[in-house]
This record gives structure tokens, sequence and C-alpha cells, in this order.
């Protein structure tokens, strides 16, 4: 019930800040794009632009929310309330990961993709945006100003994107699937250019438990760093 | 002179701070970054898959001078939305500075720096051939473009999170300049009131004085609807 009402609270947010606002005309924006792209291209752009943007907007997103709320003493309340550090994170995950999986699917129904593994595409889009949003609460720690943590963000995004050039295949490239963007992008390509369900649940399970992992991290850095500011 | 002072006080302080002073070089970055993709990537593309990018040259060209351009805005932005949480800005109207000195002072780091990068980047990436006054124009007015981001993203943003919501948005209008490409018309007649086309007008039609003429004019215009959506709101 706690984590419910706290990812309502977070929803309401995310919609008074006009994140749902703005992520409609990004979706028009794209869906324009997509729309005047020749066939061959088409098919290999709308993956890759549903995987570069809507899935990774929790990493954009969270800086800001967690300074904001820092700068506005919810931190220091969250100690003393029920709410739970772990329900706290898990709250803005699943709020930002809903309007990733919604401009997602957007971008992919109206584009008029044929033949998309659906329930691959919105697992693809939750996972990812899970393990960008959780990165993003671990960067944010020690930041006090937005440009800072757009600052720290460069090296992990760079980190956490070019392995994902591996999945244009050489020898040994398989290996770069152990890194969590390249798990989740061959996830989300499988999703648009069909995958075999025991490589999709392989991924699914891989990627559920490197969230796992990095709440658990989270957490920790979030109440070490961030509330207390050891 | 007194703003001169203010100018490089400001600087300094800019510097020291190795988090802005790294975010000032992210152009550089962006342009670095796109030449190695012009040198290695684009031969390696077109040798696979026939596909020649050589036409879509000076629309590379536009991107990443937006890009850049738009992005120091937004850095100004998000420094004039701490201002604000701090009460700095505030603080400034009623000293010497003024609310119009600070101002300045704020945009004309964006503004000077555009001016810089936009040179920077016309000859490091060196794929389109545009004569010295072109270059000079398109400077002047993505400076005018930074400084109306960074503008843009105090007027409408009360905190840092619609600040970030703000500069997500403010990342579309790059799409106007590509408006000719979709061959829609109702997306082009849209495109003309903002400054994004006319900076992709001027690189394809370096020698059309009447696309500068409007240019200026659609740059100028934002700019002055801003500053004074700034004064109304401040007081």
């Amino acid at each position: 019930m706690r984590l419910w009402n706290a990812i309502k609270a977070d929803m309401l947010f995310q919609f008074k800040q006009g994140f749902y606002f703005v992520y409609v005309f990004v979706a028009v924006m794209y869906l324009v794009m997509l729309s005047f792209l020749p066939e061959k291209i088409f098919l290999i752009a709308t993956p890759l632009i549903v995987f570069s943007d809507p899935s990774v907007l929790g990493l954009f997103f969270i800086g800001g929310i967690i300074l904001l709320e820092k700068g506005q003493g919810v931190l220091t309340v969250l100690v003393v309330s029920p709410l739970r550090t772990s329900e706290y994170i898990i709250a803005k995950v699943l709020s930002l990961g809903f309007i990733s999986v919604l401009a997602a699917t957007a971008i992919t129904f109206f584009s008029g993709y044929q033949q998309v593994n659906w329930f691959v595409m919105v697992a693809s889009a939750m996972l990812t945006s899970a393990v960008f949003t959780f990165s993003g609460i671990m960067i944010n720690a020690g930041c006090s100003t937005v440009n800072q943590y757009l600052l720290k963000t460069i090296p992990w995004m760079l980190l956490l994107t070019l392995p994902c050039i591996a999945l244009v295949g050489f020898p040994g490239s398989w290996v770069f699937t152990a890194v969590p963007s390249v798990a989740a992008l061959r996830l989300m390509l499988g999703a648009y250019w069909g995958i075999g369900w025991v490589e999709a649940l392989l991924l699914i399970v891989y990627l559920a438990g490197v969230n796992f992992l990095l709440l658990k991290w989270a957490v920790r850095i979030f109440e070490n760093k961030i509330v207390f500011q050891e | 002179m007194f703003r001169n002072v203010h100018i490089i006080n400001d600087l300094r302080q800019v510097l020291r701070d190795s988090v802005m002073a790294s975010l000032l070089m992210a152009p550089a970055l962006i342009i670095v970054v796109f030449k190695l993709l012009l040198v290695f990537l684009a031969p390696a593309v077109a040798s696979r898959t026939g596909l020649d990018i050589t036409p879509w040259y000076p629309w590379v060209l536009s991107f990443v001078l937006i890009l850049n351009a738009g992005m120091l805005g937004v850095v100004t932005g998000f420094m004039m939305l701490d201002d604000k949480d701090g009460n700095i800005a505030e603080l400034m109207a009623v000293t010497p500075l003024g609310r119009s000195g600070y101002l300045l002072n704020r945009l004309s780091f964006a503004s000077v720096l555009s001016v810089f990068y936009t040179f920077l980047c016309y000859y490091v990436l060196g794929i389109v051939a545009l004569n010295v006054f072109s270059v000079a124009v398109l400077s002047v007015l993505l400076a005018v473009y930074s400084a109306s981001i960074g503008l843009l993203m105090f007027s409408g943003a009360e905190n840092k999170v619609k600040g970030l919501t703000f500069s997500k948005a403010l990342n579309l209008l790059i799409l106007f300049a590509f408006a000719d490409l979709f061959s829609l018309k109702w997306f082009t007649v849209i495109s003309w009131f903002f400054p994004p086309y006319w900076i992709s007008q001027i690189i394809l039609n370096p020698f059309a004085f009447q696309v500068v003429v409007i240019a200026v004019a659609v740059h100028i215009g934002w700019l002055v609807l801003l500053i004074f959506h700034y004064f109304k709101t401040a007081e």
C-alpha cells in the first residue's frame, strides 16, 4: 500500500511537471521523422529510437527530481516516515518506467511497425528504463546542481552506450552482452526483428537480476551519500 | 569597463568551477565526435550499404551547430535556475549590476562561446564551403539562439525538474532545421517561425540576402520577446 501510494504520488508529480505532455511531443516528432524514412532504414531506426530515448529517460529526469526533493527537504522527511528507502526508489523507477513503456508503445504502435513482439518490447523498455534510472540515482550522489549531475552522466552514458557497438557483430562480440545496456538493446532489437523465446527469457532474467543488484547498490548509496551525506 | 570587470570575474568563477568549465567544453567534444564519425564511420557505411551521405553534409553541419548552441543555452538556463533557487538572481537585482546586468552577464557566456564554437565547428568539420561573412552571420545568430534558450528555460521553468522537461522540449526545436526534408508544407510553415530553420537555410543558401534578413528578424524577434517577458515577470 505504501509503495502504491508512493508510485501514485510520483506519477502525479511527473504529470504536473509536464513529463507526459513533453513525451507526447517527443513521440509525435519521432513519428514524423520515421514516416519519412525508407523502409530499410525505418526497420533499423524504430527500435534504436525507442531504446535511445524513451527507454533511457529515467537517467535524464531522476537527477533533477532527487535534487529538487533534496532542496525541498523531502529526503529529510523520508528518514522519519514509514516509507522505506527501497520503496521510495522503486516508486521512482516504476513511475518513470511507466512513461518509458507508454512512449515506446505509442511510437511503435503509431509508426505502423509490423510483427512486434509486444511482451518483449514492453519488458525491454521497462527493464532498460530501470537500469538507467538506478544508474541516475547513483550518479546523483555528491551532486548539488543539475549541471553537475549532467556532467557526471557523460562518462556513465559512454560506458553504457559504447559497448552497444558490439551488436554490429565481430568475433567474440557476444561477451559484451554482459554489459546491461547491450543485453537490453539485444532484447529490444529482438522484440522488433524476432527473437527465440529461450534467448528472450534469458535476457529478461539477466536484466531483472542486474536491476535487483542495482536496487541494493542504489539504496546503499542513496542512504549514505544522498540522505545522510556521509 | 564596469561590465567587463563583471564578465572577467564571472569567467574566473566559471573556470574555477571544474563542472562548469567542463560543461562549457562539451561542444568541443561533440565537434570531435562528429569529425571522427565523418572520417571513419561515413566511409564504412558507404562501402557496406552504398549510402553516400555527402549530399547531407549541410544538414549535418546545421545539426552540430544548433546542438552546440542549444547545449550552451541549456547549461546557462540551469545555471540561472540554480541562481533562482538560491535567490541570487533577486540579490543581483538590488546590486549596482541590476537585473539587466545580471541577465547580460549570464547570457553573454553562452553567446560568446557560441560564436567561438561556430567558427571552430565550421573549420574542424570542413564539410560545407561557406564564405566568412556567412559563418560570421551564423555565429551571431547562434549566439542569439543560445541566449534565447537560456532565457526560455529561466522564464518558463520554476524549478530544476521543470527545467529538465523544458530542455527536453527545447531539444525538439532542432527538428525545424530539417523541415524541408520532410516535404510537409504545414511543417515548413511552422518552421519559419523558429530560429533553427533559418540556420539551415543560411547554410543551404549562403548568398541569399533575403534569407539572412529574415533569419536575423526571427532571431531578434525571439530574443526581444523573451527579454520583454523576463522583465515583465520579474516586476
